[in-house]
């Protein structure tokens, strides 16, 4: 366990980076999911891409730190599916939300008490609802390669190349 | 038809997702990757742990330590909202509104209706995001980072679900000046 203010530390740094990014502006966000200013779209892929790679090096020095989330399928669509819908009507996530509304966004502070109120509803629906669906389906704390049979290395340059590739046809669409 | 006016990005996308991708190695190497929604069921329990301390040890999960005791991840969020704001101050970028331009461009001015919208918009965003065990950050970004099985449906079906929904709210696009363009 690593102490708490290395927590402080990474969040201060998300946080700062949410902010130079252009993720923390729910416009930037909308304008992306109706793919009319795909900045977003090319940050996120960069993102997500930046973090498989560092991540798959960080493996081979024995240095990364793994969280793998437990894949119960019908659960994470259902639930991905709802976050969605309050993603696209909001242009807010979790980490975005809390960013936004430090920047002076006020809805983005009514969406935290949303969010809040979210959570406390989830706590009280866990032991009857949430905790039955997530054992529909469910295939443990699995990855891909494990999933697959495909080894990490080749996910990695094939997600890449196929990251690479978006890339590449969204060049012309606002940057 | 007036374009609608956004705000351009400080930097460029490539900086951009670099940036945040440096910030997620880091936290791989640290602890653990970058995770967001975990604490505010965190700040739930704290609340239920004053008002139904019983209920609490009786739960099956926010009985757990990892629920009841604040720890690496409540001082993310809490390095998360400083460093946003230290960030924003610092470029100036710090502005009281209301809401964002594409929501007033199709749904007026009226605050009420966005304030509603996005109150029912978190709520749905957290509960959706903790029956999916993660959010974006969590369970997507961190998901293809770790490349976990669950980052796949999840994928698809908050995108299907945020671009349908986006589509029905926002279903005007005028031409959008503020476009960061290289």
């Amino acid at each position: 366990m690593s102490p708490h203010w290395t927590g402080l530390i990474v969040g201060l740094f998300f946080g700062l980076s949410l902010v130079l990014s252009g993720l923390a502006d729910p416009d930037k966000i909308i304008g992306t999911l109706r793919l009319k200013d795909l900045h977003a779209l090319r940050t996120i892929a960069v993102f997500v891409l930046t973090g498989m790679a560092g991540t798959w090096i960080l493996t081979l020095f024995g240095a990364a730190h793994f969280s793998i989330k437990p894949a119960f399928m019908v659960s994470v669509l259902i639930g991905g599916g709802i976050m969605g819908i309050g993603f696209g009507l909001t242009g807010y996530c979790p980490g975005t939300g809390l960013a936004c509304a430090a920047t002076g966004r006020l809805d983005a502070l009514v969406t935290i008490l949303g969010m809040l109120a979210g959570a406390l509803v989830f706590i009280f629906l866990y032991p009857g609802l949430a905790a039955p669906l997530q054992k529909v389906w469910a295939l443990g704390k699995v990855t891909l390669p494990e999933a697959t049979g495909i080894p990490y290395a080749a996910w990695v340059l094939g997600l890449g190349g196929a990251g690479s590739f978006l890339l590449w046809a969204t060049r012309k669409k606002g940057n | 038809m007036s374009g609608l006016k956004v705000r351009r990005a400080p930097l460029p996308w490539l900086a951009a997702g670099l940036l945040l991708g440096a910030v997620q190695v880091a936290a791989v190497a640290v602890h653990k990757p970058l995770g967001v929604s975990t604490q505010f069921v965190v700040a739930g329990t704290q609340v239920l742990e004053k008002a139904a301390p019983t209920y609490v040890d009786r739960h099956p999960l926010v009985s757990k330590k990892k629920y009841r005791e604040p720890g690496y991840g409540w001082w993310l969020d809490i390095g998360l909202v400083l460093g946003a704001l230290g960030a924003a101050l610092a470029i100036r970028r710090f502005k009281v509104s209301k809401a964002p331009a594409w929501w007033e461009f199709n749904q007026g001015r009226g605050r009420g209706k966005r304030f509603l919208a996005a109150f029912g918009g978190g709520f749905l965003i957290l509960l959706g995001a903790r029956m999916a065990h993660g959010c974006t950050s969590g369970q997507f970004v961190s998901g293809w980072a770790q490349l976990s099985l669950s980052a796949v449906p999840f994928t698809l079906s908050l995108f299907a679900g945020a671009m349908i929904t986006a589509f029905l709210v926002y279903p005007r696009t005028p031409a959008i000046e503020g476009r960061n363009e290289s």
